[in-house]
């Protein structure tokens, strides 16, 4: 009788999230660990190198700052050059993080307790560096804060019709909401570091940041609550930020600029990019600190899968693009879009439509999708694509316009390329930081999807046991 | 010293005294000096340098001098602010007619003084020959005065000298029989040919050469060649209906007469309504020309083949008998027949004596003489060839016969043939004397230099074109004190005694005018400008003809010309000029070599494109012995076996100024164009080296050989040859296909063709709805609302002269950006004129193109793009319907700039108003705000002149008249192409102009609604050159 109740009960067998068999306190132990030993000298090497950076990136701005835009290669018919490129580019890496985070969470995707902490915080760092180039690229920087709603005694209000705006406070109130959610799901993590500190200072700051946590239920209660909320928060906000960034070209009246099919095209491209660079960050992570069991090949399968997707349907919207413009018949649309494809920028179109386009197909092959070398790889060519996808619309779209008189082209400078660069060496500093001080996966999540936190996972195995 | 009581101690009316020490009490007299010392001795001094009471008065005289230097007025008449002149209210400017010397040839002007600072230039409106307008030379002229190289002292051999020095050179040359030889500028001023003829009367040995750097005045001598003497014609182009011009860029900047030529030239080509009759205008040229452009029928010939096709139209007039015409000849012959009288053959600056003579004799048997050309007589004397002159002197310098030589504004150094070898021949003459405006070459090399004025610093007179006599007079007072005028050096030399230009000219004037009320008559001519009837008389003559054409040469043939920016190099240092594009070329702050793509195709020299930058090869170009190498350019239209290029450039100007040297991370020194020495030096090459000692425009025997090197070519437009049909930017027709559909513009609007046309896009939604800020009560309440400006340019009037792209730089201070910066494409101009290749059916695409002309303001559009997109409202809709530009709320996001459909708006990459030198600041429109880093700037409809003109309309209690504003495009146009005012006013120019047919608005499906409209451009081709094309 009993073996075939058994038999009723037994369910298609899952792929264990975690492999390698691994307990609570392992979890712990794995994760924590590495906020509390001495860094690998790779961290020393590679904090070295992005501190670097970003000074060189502080460095470039103080230049600028002085000098003035004139620096940057923008000139008369190209206003918005690399800044404003960098600026779509970080905001689109910004996508994966709390998409993870959220969407996923309300989808129930499991998977996602492994690689979302990281990728939030990754969110936040890349929004930072996003957030800057917009700030720096205006003309006059000492006088940015006039795009905010400050009341004044001349009752000289922002332009609320500018897209420009909306980029003010879409991006920011997605970097607010951005952090809490990622401070809310640290807390029972910060707690546990608290409960581990071995000195007073560690104990005060974590006690600190954790705001009392204790591990009541009622401490659970509220805070899954609020995750939830919060959740549900950010949803909208993943979609809507980036599609408001596609408003500041959308919303303009120039051939290759004004188009519809921008917003969505925009968050496709997001989480495209925002997925790609989740992945380069994890891969090296998960092996230089040693938590594959926690970050196994099949996140990494599952996330290029999702790379596989966004970036067809990225390509989809390049191959739309060009039917629409030749579809409407006006002349300057379609001169626009012929010009990105055949035009003196043809290699940088080609760049993004093989790195976006073609690259992301090879994921149809099973083999590919689990090989680390070749993941690595497409990781980062997907992310140069998505920079010169940002390249194609920003400069090509502004360099041959209406008026033949005014074409011009685009050279970027030295100040440029440093700029950029350094902009990587914050948000590595940022990331590296990240590592050696908080726990770079959510200790709570991942136990919370162990084998061992299903009440009856001891019962199963003492039958197994048994049966054997 | 003013008495001050309390200083003297003594109160008046009292008997107390007030001591303070011993000593003062028993009066010492060195009471002074011992004040201080009662304390510690050398308490109350200064360690070093002066005490106390010497700095403060050093810091106050300074900071009084500091005040008078920025109030420099003419010595004749200073008067102190505090006994203020009736007229002059601070802060509101005035304005003085005088006159500048172009060319031997007066130009009128009106210039406008703010507090003491000449700021602006116009023509004057009312002297009859000048129509208010004017060209780039006048404009530029402005920054010439304030320029910062200009030369400061008098220099005698490279040291300082002085102007008393001078006159004792002078009395000391009056003993004794002294060879005296002149070269000067060419000038028809009263006052110096009375100052002349004293000179000749001294030493009669003198040599008078008036010197050009272009060579022989090819036209004068012509009609002399013709007419027996050196007549001077005149051309009402408004009347021709048939004009052929012979290589003649009459409406080029650099013409002699050019502002009236452009204005009567427009005055046939306008065109109101089917009815109107317009000029047929035929061109052949060996290089594209502004007057090319305006061509019905052009045709590219070398330069020297167009005697041929002189010898053709005059064979088939039956004038001369020449070769047999062709079909193009023959076409023009029978049209100039039918056209009775009413027709204009002109012959241009590089065609010989020959071929301007034929014309005179062709103008004569068509009847054009009388009605369409006018003859006057100068009074000038039988003139000789400049360059057999020329090479007299250098050959009699040489032989040590010349004792001093005086060079008036000249600079032969420079451009005198090396042939005749100036330089060497000056050394063998004891005294060189050089005048001009810089420490230039010639200046270098003279035993004297003496700084001249600037025409705004120095009295004189002249005669216009038409031969009114003009005085000059000037709006401020020397800015250097060495600097002398003209005259006042040829009565120094005449004597030796200083006298002031002023005496000077009202000497001259008053032998003319009769002693009887001559301060009135006097007044009246300084207020108007000019002595009314006092032109040349009209004379009527028979011409002949005896002589044959030159036959054309074989080989590649050189062409030298006078640039179009910079003339002869005497505005090279002029950073306007320098960065005024070339009209065709569109190239800045170069010169080059221009052919045809057939040439540099044979040749294997190529002018690649990469990048958005222009790499031309470098090839030594070799003629007359000498060499040269100069970048080439490609020119669609230019004539086959034949090379271009300008004078003015390669100038070597030395300058006291220090460099501008900044730190490494501080890019001032880069970004300010002044920083580097002289703006001229370094820019370009000396061609007029390349010329024989006859000094011929046309030179054969050329070698153009690749030197494998290549320069960057800075332009302000890409290339581009434009297909007509696929973008209706600027539209045009045959005069029949006008008549047929006067509204033919409208039918090119839209871009669907599927769709039919689409005129009307009123049924297109609007982004603001009811919510347009022009449409909110508060802009509706403000007196403003009243006037609603436009406006409207004529494509069919607009040469593309530049002169409108000068002026509005002047009048709004856009500054200059150098060369490397226009070439990243960070020119500040507010209007361009962009240059279209237009190619139609089967032509070769790049041989036979035309070009047609748009000026690009800002078109002020009601739906403006630029102004939704701004993030701090930084510009905006003003209730009179511009788009304003609010420089202190720009925080330079560029937004704008990107939406704007015609990328009028220019940022200010780098601080460029912050290096201007101290001088050039003073040529700053006191109205206009100067823009810092940072901030958006574009055309403002030129914003300060419409509220000066309603301010003072309100002083006045009256509605602003009919058309009373003008913006400075519009002022400066002779052709009058640019029509602004007041839309609401159904009277006005602006508003009869956009009910003409030909109009029609910029990239209209947009829905933007520009306020600026363009009439579109008609052509008058020959229907036996080409048949209508259907129907």
């Amino acid at each position: 009788m009993s073996s075939s109740i058994d038999k009723t009960v037994a369910l298609p067998a899952e792929p264990p999230l975690v492999t390698g068999n691994l307990g609570f306190h392992d979890i712990t132990q794995l994760v924590s660990y590495h906020t509390e030993k001495r860094p690998p000298s790779t961290w020393y090497f590679a904090i070295a190198i992005s501190s670097t950076l970003l000074c060189v990136l502080l460095l470039m701005i103080a230049y600028l700052v002085w000098n003035g835009i004139g620096v940057w290669g923008n000139n008369n018919p190209i206003g918005w050059g690399w800044p404003i490129v960098n600026f779509v580019f970080w905001v689109g890496i910004g996508h994966a993080g709390t998409l993870i985070s959220a969407i996923l969470f309300l989808f129930r995707q499991q998977w996602r307790t492994a690689i979302n902490r990281s990728a939030e915080a990754m969110t936040l760092f890349a929004v930072m560096c996003a957030l800057l180039f917009p700030t720096i690229h205006v003309g006059r920087v000492w006088v940015i804060y006039w795009t905010l709603p400050l009341p004044n005694q001349m009752e000289m209000w922002p332009q609320f019709k500018s897209p420009l705006l909306w980029d003010v406070f879409a991006v920011s109130v997605y970097f607010l909401v951005s952090l809490i959610f990622w401070y809310v799901g640290l807390v029972p993590d910060l707690a546990t570091l608290r409960d581990r500190a071995r000195n007073r200072l560690r104990r005060h700051i974590f006690g600190f940041l954790s705001l009392g946590w204790s591990g009541a239920n009622r401490h659970w209660r509220n805070y899954e609550k609020t995750y939830l909320l919060l959740a549900a928060l950010a949803t909208p906000l993943v979609l809507s930020v980036h599609s408001v960034v596609s408003f500041d070209f959308a919303v303009s009246i120039i051939p290759g600029w004004h188009t519809t099919i921008f917003p969505p095209y925009f968050v496709a491209g997001a989480i495209f990019s925002g997925f790609a660079m989740v992945m380069t960050l994890l891969i090296l992570a998960r092996k230089i600190y040693g938590i594959q069991n926690i970050i196994t090949m099949d996140h990494l399968e599952k996330m290029a899968i999702i790379i596989l997707l966004t970036g067809t349907m990225v390509g989809f919207a390049y191959i739309t693009e060009f039917f629409i413009a030749w579809y409407s018949q006006v002349e300057y649309e379609q001169y626009a879009f012929l010009n990105r494809a055949t035009g003196p920028y043809a290699w940088a179109y080609w760049t993004m439509m093989s790195c976006n386009l073609l690259f992301p197909q090879f994921f149809w092959i099973k083999r590919l999708r689990r090989s680390i070398p070749f993941l690595f790889i497409t990781s980062i060519i997907v992310n140069i694509g998505m920079w010169f996808e940002r390249f194609v619309i920003t400069v090509i779209s502004l360099h041959r316009d209406f008026l033949p008189s005014s074409w011009d082209y685009f050279n970027p400078t030295i100040v440029d390329v440093l700029t950029f660069a350094g902009s990587f060496g914050l948000f590595m500093t940022l990331f590296l930081l990240f590592l050696r001080y908080l726990p770079m996966v959510a200790i709570a999540e991942v136990k919370m999807v162990l084998p061992q936190s299903d009440p009856h996972f001891y019962d199963q195995r003492k039958s197994d046991n048994e049966s054997q | 010293m003013i008495p001050l009581p309390i200083v003297d101690g003594t109160p008046r009316g009292s008997d107390r005294k007030l001591w303070r020490s011993r000593p003062h009490l028993e009066q010492d007299p060195n009471l002074t000096e011992q004040i201080p010392e009662e304390l510690i001795p050398g308490a109350a001094d200064a360690p070093s340098g002066n005490n106390r009471r010497h700095f403060m008065q050093l810091l106050g005289a300074s900071m009084a001098m500091a005040g008078l230097a920025a109030c420099r007025r003419p010595v004749e008449k200073i008067m102190p602010f505090s006994d203020r002149p009736e007229e002059l209210i601070p802060g509101v400017p005035l304005h003085y007619a005088s006159a500048m010397n172009f060319r031997g040839i007066a130009r009128p002007l009106l210039v406008k003084s703010h507090d003491g600072r000449p700021v602006k230039i116009e023509g004057n409106p009312d002297h009859p020959n000048a129509s208010g307008s004017s060209g780039v030379f006048e404009q530029a002229s402005l920054l010439q005065l304030y320029d910062p190289d200009r030369s400061k002292h008098i220099l005698r051999t490279g040291a300082l000298s002085s102007w008393d020095d001078f006159l004792s050179l002078c009395q000391r040359f009056q003993i004794g029989n002294r060879r005296l030889a002149v070269l000067a500028a060419p000038d028809h001023s009263p006052t110096r040919a009375r100052l002349q003829a004293q000179l000749e009367n001294q030493f009669p040995d003198t040599q008078w050469i008036d010197y050009r750097s272009e060579g022989d005045d090819a036209e004068t001598l012509g009609l002399q060649m013709a007419y027996g003497l050196p007549l001077q014609p005149t051309y009402d182009f408004g009347n021709a209906d048939v004009i052929v011009s012979l290589d003649a860029d009459f409406l080029g900047s650099h013409a002699k007469n050019g502002n009236w030529n452009t204005a009567s030239f427009a005055q046939g080509r306008k065109l109101n309504g089917v009815q109107d009759e317009m000029s047929r205008l035929y061109v052949a040229e060996s290089t594209y020309t502004t007057t090319g452009t305006m061509a019905d029928h052009r045709r590219r010939m070398r330069s020297d083949a167009i005697t041929t096709l002189a010898s053709q139209i005059a064979t088939a007039l039956g004038v001369y008998s020449g070769t047999s015409p062709d079909t193009y000849a023959s076409a023009i012959a029978s049209d100039l027949q039918q056209s009775n009288g009413r027709s204009i053959i002109v012959a241009g600056e590089s065609q010989p004596a020959e071929v301007h003579a034929l014309c005179a004799v062709m103008n004569h048997a068509l009847g054009a003489v009388g009605t369409t050309v006018t003859l006057s007589d100068t009074g000038a004397p039988v003139k000789t060839s400049q360059s057999e002159a020329l090479a007299a002197l250098v050959s009699e310098m040489q032989s040590g016969q010349i004792d001093m030589l005086l060079m008036l504004g000249v600079n032969p150094v420079y451009d005198a043939p090396p042939e005749l070898d100036f330089q060497g021949a000056m050394r063998r003459v004891i005294n060189t004397i050089h005048v001009g405006m810089y420490v230039d070459e010639t200046a270098q090399t003279s035993t004297w230099h003496i700084p001249q004025t600037h025409y705004l610093e120095s009295w004189g007179d002249g005669r216009s074109w038409d031969g009114t006599l003009t005085p000059i007079q000037p709006l401020i007072a020397p800015l250097y004190e060495d600097a002398r005028s003209d005259i006042e050096i040829l009565h120094a030399l005449n004597g030796g005694q200083h006298a002031k230009g002023y005496d000077l000219v009202r000497e001259t004037w008053a032998s003319s005018l009769g002693e009887d009320d001559f301060e009135a008559a006097w007044r009246r001519i300084l207020h108007d400008g000019y002595l009314r009837d006092t032109g040349y008389p009209a004379i009527t003559a028979v011409p002949a003809f005896g002589g044959s054409l030159p036959e054309p040469k074989s080989g590649l043939e050189l062409v030298t010309r006078l640039d179009p920016t910079l003339f002869d190099g005497s505005f090279a240092n002029n950073a306007w000029c320098q960065e005024l594009p070339d009209p065709i070329t569109k190239i800045v702050w170069d010169n080059v070599v221009v052919l045809s793509p057939k040439t540099a195709n044979d040749l294997g020299l190529v002018c690649e494109y990469s990048k958005g930058r222009y790499y031309s090869d470098i090839v030594t170009l070799a003629v007359n012995g000498q060499e040269v190498e100069l970048p080439i350019w490609i020119l669609p239209g230019h004539a086959d076996d034949s090379v271009s290029v300008t004078l003015g450039y390669g100038r070597e100007i030395s300058t006291t100024r220090s460099e501008r040297d900044t730190p490494f991370w501080d890019k001032d020194d880069e970004t300010d164009i002044y920083a580097r020495g002289t703006l001229a030096t370094g820019v370009g090459t000396n061609v007029a080296k390349l010329r024989n000692a006859l000094i011929q425009p046309v030179s054969h025997g050329v070698q153009l050989t690749a030197t494998g090197q290549k320069a960057r070519i800075v332009t302000t437009q890409d290339h581009g040859i434009l297909d007509t049909e696929a973008r209706p930017l600027v539209r045009s027709a045959t005069l029949e296909e006008y008549r047929a559909d006067p509204a033919f513009p409208l039918q090119e609007e839209a871009p669907t063709p599927s769709s039919g046309v689409k005129t009307d896009f009123s049924d297109y939604p609007e982004l603001w709805k009811n919510q347009h800020p022009a449409k909110s009560p508060a802009l509706r309440d403000s007196d403003y609302w009243q006037n609603q400006w436009g406006m409207v340019i004529d494509l069919n009037a607009c040469t593309g002269c530049n002169a409108c792209i000068v002026a509005c730089q002047a009048e709004n201070n856009i500054q200059v950006v150098g060369k490397k910066e226009v070439g990243n494409g960070r020119e500040l101009h507010w209007l361009r004129i962009d240059r279209y290749f237009v190619t139609e059916g089967g032509e070769d695409l790049e041989t036979d193109p035309q070009i047609v002309m748009q000026p690009m303001p800002c078109q002020h559009c009601e739906n403006a793009p630029c102004e939704s997109v701004c993030p701090v409202a930084a510009t905006v809709h003003s209730p009179d319907g511009t788009n304003q530009m609010i420089y202190n709320r720009c925080i330079g996001t560029r937004y704008c700039a990107n939406n704007c459909p015609y990328k009028v708006r220019r940022y200010n990459f780098y601080n460029w108003s912050k290096t201007i030198p101290a001088t050039v600041q003073m040529a700053q429109n006191p109205n206009v705000s100067v823009r810092f880093r940072g901030v958006m700037e574009k055309c403002s409809f030129c914003v300060q002149r419409i509220r000066e003109t309603q301010k003072r309309a309100g002083l006045e209690k009256r509605p602003l008249h009919r058309d009373e504003v003008t913006t400075a495009c519009q002022q400066a146009c002779s052709a009058e192409a640019i029509t602004f005012g007041d839309l609401n006013d159904e009277e006005s120019g602006v508003s009869r102009a956009v009910q003409n047919s030909r109009g029609y608005r910029l990239l209209a499906y947009l829905n933007i609604k520009p306020r600026v409209s363009y009439l579109a451009r008609v052509r008058n081709p020959n229907q036996e050159l080409e048949p209508a094309k259907s129907s």
